[in-house]
């Protein structure tokens, strides 16, 4: 489980922005990251990787690459979070 | 006689997709006497497993039992599904030595009751439960079994694609799923055997329906529901040493076995036989282990 207790948005933008290399309030989390200069393909994956191993869960492979902002990112999170606790 | 073969544990309906599939392959819900008569005490109906001389029937399907728990990283109290569950010896044997809670699957009527007997006799009934249906349409709780299993029962299954996308649903996280079968050993093997006479004798007079795909099939169907390969054995003299012991069996009960069945002696040796020819030729028994991991 994530060590924090902040809201998976939180968690999630810090995690962003620290790949991007910029601050969590430069984040919009409606944004689409594709077209965030600096951010490629690469750089997403390692987010989904950072992100997965902050809450131990494993997200499904058609939502990591169908996911393009930090709110879908935060809700398919929250939603494997539920499954994960419903198991 | 062509030089062909199929499988006892999985064989036979030809590859027009699920239109007059049987409801259960009627061969499995014979009577379980039959079963008796030729096979291990536990009734296991797939593989053994020869890696030691001198071992017996029992012996071997012992072994093979231990070697599935061990591909499937048990250790004790796992949920564990077996899908094909036979007359039980899977279940039957997670739940007696490792206290697993084990859950069988089979659309055989006639195998739910012995099971239950069989894990009433062994003190295990609080941990094995089966259920009659298929696979592909039973409500399964996602996420919730730590391995799955299926030993020559994908063979009859015609949605490939739906068997690995559905037991990776039920797995939780780092589960993992074992399936062995047997395959053509190649996709000209598949395509020039497939509607050979041993092979439809075996289709027509035994089974319903079975497709014995190549193990690149198996392995494509794998990677595409998402799950990582683990391994891949191959147990293809394994089966042949099986089906020899089978053999023997039916020869020496064959005045049982024609008590029950007139002729039944001689079709199954017949079947045994054709099966067994094909091994390396035309077939292999595979055991290919996937985990639901990254």
């Amino acid at each position: 489980m994530s060590t924090t207790a902040e809201p998976v948005l939180v968690t999630v933008t810090q995690i962003v922005a620290t790949e991007l290399a910029t601050t969590a309030d430069a984040i919009d989390p409606d944004l689409d990251l594709r077209t965030v200069a600096g951010a490629d393909s690469v750089k997403v994956l390692r987010m989904i990787a950072r992100i997965e191993r902050a809450y131990d869960i494993e997200l499904d492979d058609e939502d990591v690459f169908t996911v393009t902002t930090v709110r879908e990112v935060t809700d398919v999170v929250e939603r494997a979070l539920a499954e994960g606790a419903a198991a | 006689m062509t030089v062909t073969a199929t499988t006892p544990a999985g064989p036979a309906r030809t590859g027009t997709a699920a239109a007059g599939v049987a409801d259960t392959n009627q061969h499995y819900d014979l009577d379980p006497e039959i079963f008796g008569l030729f096979l291990d005490p536990r009734r296991k109906y797939s593989s053994g497993l020869y890696r030691s001389e001198g071992l017996t029937l029992e012996d071997a399907q012992l072994a093979k039992l231990r070697f599935v728990a061990d591909r499937l990283g048990l250790r004790g109290g796992e949920r564990t599904l077996d899908v094909g569950c036979g007359w039980g010896s899977v279940v039957l044997y997670l739940a007696g030595e490792l206290g697993c809670r084990a859950v069988g699957i089979s659309p055989a009527g006639r195998q739910h009751a012995y099971i239950a007997a069989r894990a009433a006799e062994l003190g295990v009934a609080e941990l094995v439960e089966t259920r009659q249906g298929h696979f592909e349409t039973l409500d399964v709780e996602p996420a919730s079994f730590d391995a799955v299993s299926l030993l020559g029962s994908i063979v009859h299954m015609p949605d490939l694609d739906l068997v690995f996308r559905r037991a990776r649903a039920a797995l939780r996280r780092n589960g993992r799923l074992y399936v062995s079968e047997s395959c053509f050993r190649n996709a000209a093997a598949h395509t020039e055997f497939d509607r050979r006479g041993g092979t439809e004798f075996v289709r027509d007079s035994i089974f319903g329906w079975g497709d014995m795909r190549p193990l690149s099939e198996l392995v494509r169907a794998a990677e595409d529901a998402g799950f990582s390969i683990i391994s891949v054995d191959d147990l293809t003299e394994d089966y042949r040493r099986t089906i020899e012991d089978w053999l023997v069996n039916v020869a020496d009960r064959a005045d049982r076995l024609d008590a029950i069945t007139p002729g039944l002696a001689a079709t199954l040796t017949r079947y045994l036989q054709v099966a067994n020819a094909g091994w390396g030729f035309t077939t292999k028994h595979y055991a290919l282990v996937c985990q639901k991991s990254r």
